[in-house]
């Protein structure tokens, strides 16, 4: 089921990635913003408070700085549903991942159904009362 | 599966699943201990059935059930039932990423080894509930 109008951040160092996913996730009734790095999306999400979910990469400046852009998401309020995606999981960061509370980890190469199906059951649950802290 | 709980006077509820009845006596023993009333369940069946008779707060969970990773979805389904509730999963060896993965996607809050002491894994979950997880990083299993 489509969700209309939810913000979604896109973080991924490789622009072709981003094109797909702003597509795919376009296609499906999101207002789609984009950032090429950790340092962009942490500049986005201190600037932009209403996102409904955030789909970060893990590796892009630096090892795991990923896991940076989702904790400032997980700062904001209401709390957006954070996304994983990565090539590059490991003990360390899927523990991290676990212990941060990341609603999601998708390991790629991920198919696009799978990721959709997630945000959008994940933006959808947000909305339910009985999940708000 | 009769409990005290009610709308006036909450009691504490706590459901395990696991088809190793000693475990779930020795889970039920350290949750009683904690004032916890405990539901026991030895199948999937058994604990959908617990799932729509109580209001749980804490659900621990065999990562196989009747077959390996059958317990997974069932975590999932606490995690949207009860969405508060702390949902915890026990696997038998040490987790993998694929392991994590499924614990984060699922919605667990944490897995432990099921060779874990059950005094162990409750003292760690009641920690973690009440925000003091950074006691207890060193009995986990990773």
């Amino acid at each position: 089921m489509p969700v209309k109008r939810s913000v979604l951040l896109l973080v991924d160092d490789e622009t072709s990635i981003l094109q797909t996913m702003r597509r795919l996730f376009e296609d499906e009734g999101y207002e789609v913003a984009t950032a090429e790095g950790s340092s962009e999306a942490l500049d986005y999400l201190k600037a932009n408070t209403k996102v409904d979910a955030v789909i970060t990469d893990l590796n892009m400046e630096a090892e795991d700085i990923g896991l940076e852009v989702a904790r400032a998401a997980q700062k904001l309020k209401p709390k957006p549903a954070v996304v994983i995606c990565t090539g590059y999981a490991n003990l360390r960061n899927s523990r991290s991942a676990l212990d941060m509370g990341v609603d999601y980890l998708a390991l790629k190469p991920v198919e696009p159904t799978e990721l959709i199906g997630a945000i959008n059951r994940l933006v959808l649950r947000r909305r339910d009362p009985r999940t708000k802290p | 599966m009769s409990s005290k709980a009610n709308a006036q006077n909450p009691t504490k509820m706590a459901l395990v699943v696991h088809s190793d009845m000693g475990l779930l006596s020795g889970f039920q023993s350290a949750l009683s201990e904690n004032g916890f009333v405990t539901i026991v369940a030895r199948d999937l069946a058994t604990a959908l059935l617990a799932i729509t008779h109580h209001f749980f707060d804490v659900a621990i969970v065999s990562s196989r059930l009747g077959e390996g990773g059958d317990g997974w979805p069932l975590a999932g389904v606490l995690h949207l039932v009860f969405p508060r509730a702390f949902v915890a999963v026990l696997s038998p060896s040490e987790p993998d990423v694929l392991t994590l993965q499924s614990a984060i996607n699922y919605g667990v809050r944490e897995v432990f080894l099921q060779s874990h002491p059950p005094q162990e894994v409750v003292g760690t979950v009641l920690a973690q509930m009440s925000g003091s997880s950074e006691k207890t990083r060193g009995r986990r299993v990773q």
